[in-house]
């Protein structure tokens, strides 16, 4: 029986665990850094890239093309969670940031999907690193709009609740991160383990099936996941500025 | 914390991504946000403007309408008015051709009365005139005596006067 890390090497077609070691590679600024997460990343950023601009440009008011109607939907559906969420005043401002990380997650998610690919959200240190943006950003807006005042959420509604409320502030990007990386990652794992199951049942539909429905529930659960990123981090951002009761 | 760091595989990714995030963001909010943010408010200004115009068409049809049945109102009582006056007009000239008639018939009785009795005064006169021719004849006559006919005449002339005045 072989390792995870063993089939992800073998399965490694573009050669990215050659790369340094084990494909860690070492830059000057950020220091070692996963190759494979990285170049997705940057191929999602262009693929999101010429899906937004390809959307955008000759946009019509009266006859939106297909691209422009999703994307124009998706904001739209955004503007909406938000607003019910955040004070429109303080959260049109906000709208761009959601609407990226719900688009970069979306498709980070997706483009695990496709063979040979990996989603840069199978990465815990992409997860990570987008929760904890959004914990800074709470943290920010909820100074911003509460003064010193914020840090009266910590010790409400006695001091003795100071821990308990520190922890739960913690976990909040702890969760965020590991749910998506968990939900990812199991689905590129559940990919490649249905890969190797293929001589076990080559009879039944060319031993295809499995992989087939696992493909359709990861779609599922790469929009999942990626509106349950955004919907925690409108309601954290609600939370941090919502005005005094 | 070190131990965590290692088992969770954090490293210099970690940072990237975020760099990356942060890359994506600015990018999208200069090329991709400004379009959809303008899209969706012309959107939302058509459909304002829309609704304010029907809104505004439908104000107009019910003064329209308003003004309509208060023409048809109008133009009703008009019509009631002219027939009354017409009604009025009528009788008017009813009684005034009526009057006139009433008139004519009674200038013409008073004619046929006047003509009657200048008649009948005539006859008298006639009647009296060859009384006394008669009288004169037959006292002639009778008497056989020469008397000039113009004393004669007045004699007898008197005389009717006289008995003339009597009742008869």
């Amino acid at each position: 029986m072989k390792g995870l890390e063993e089939v992800h090497e073998e399965l490694d077609l573009w050669g990215f665990f050659e790369l340094g070691h084990h494909g860690v590679v070492h830059v000057p600024v950020f220091g070692d850094v996963n190759a494979k997460t990285i170049v997705m990343t940057w191929v999602v950023m262009i693929v999101i890239g010429l899906f937004t601009v390809v959307a955008t440009r000759n946009m019509k008011v009266d006859r939106p093309g297909k691209l422009q109607l999703m994307v124009e939907e998706i904001f739209s559906f955004l503007r909406g969670l938000a607003f019910e969420n955040i004070d429109p005043r303080k959260g049109a401002g906000l709208m761009c940031l959601i609407f990226t990380l719900f688009i970069f997650l979306l498709f980070s998610n997706l483009w695990g999907l496709v063979p040979t690919m990996m989603s840069p959200t199978a990465d815990v240190n992409t997860t990570l690193g987008m929760a904890l943006t959004v914990f800074f950003l709470i943290q920010v807006l909820g100074f911003r709009y509460k003064g010193i005042g914020f840090l009266k959420h910590f010790i409400q509604p006695f001091v003795v609740f100071l821990p308990i409320t520190i922890i739960e502030e913690l976990s909040k990007p702890v969760t965020l991160a590991l749910r998506l990386y968990g939900n990812i990652y199991a689905g590129e794992v559940l990919i490649a383990v249905l890969l190797g199951l293929f001589g076990l049942v080559p009879d039944l539909l060319g031993g295809f099936l499995a992989s087939v429905v696992w493909l359709v529930f990861s779609i599922f659960v790469s929009c999942v996941q990626a509106f349950i990123f955004t919907m925690l981090t409108i309601a954290y951002i609600g939370q941090a500025t919502a005005g005094e009761h | 914390m070190e131990g965590i760091i290692e088992s969770l595989g954090l490293n210099g990714t970690l940072v990237a991504q975020i760099f990356h995030f942060i890359i994506l963001l600015v990018f999208l909010r200069v090329v991709a946000y400004p379009p959809i943010v303008k899209m969706l408010e012309q959107r939302q200004a058509i459909i304002a403007n829309s609704v304010a115009a029907a809104e505004e068409e439908r104000k107009q049809a019910e003064a329209l309408r308003q003004s309509y049945l208060a023409d048809m109102q109008k133009a009703k009582e008009e019509a009631q008015a002219i027939i009354q006056q017409a009604t009025k007009a009528g009788e008017a000239q009813a009684q005034q051709i009526l009057e006139a008639a009433r008139a004519e018939a009674n200038r013409v009785k008073e004619n046929a009365l006047q003509e009657i009795e200048r008649e009948k005064e005539k006859a008298v006169a006639e009647l009296r005139d060859q009384v006394v021719t008669l009288s004169v004849l037959v006292a002639d006559k009778i008497i056989g005596k020469q008397i000039t006919q113009n004393l004669q005449h007045g004699l007898v002339e008197e005389f009717i006067k006289e008995a003339g005045d009597l009742p008869c």
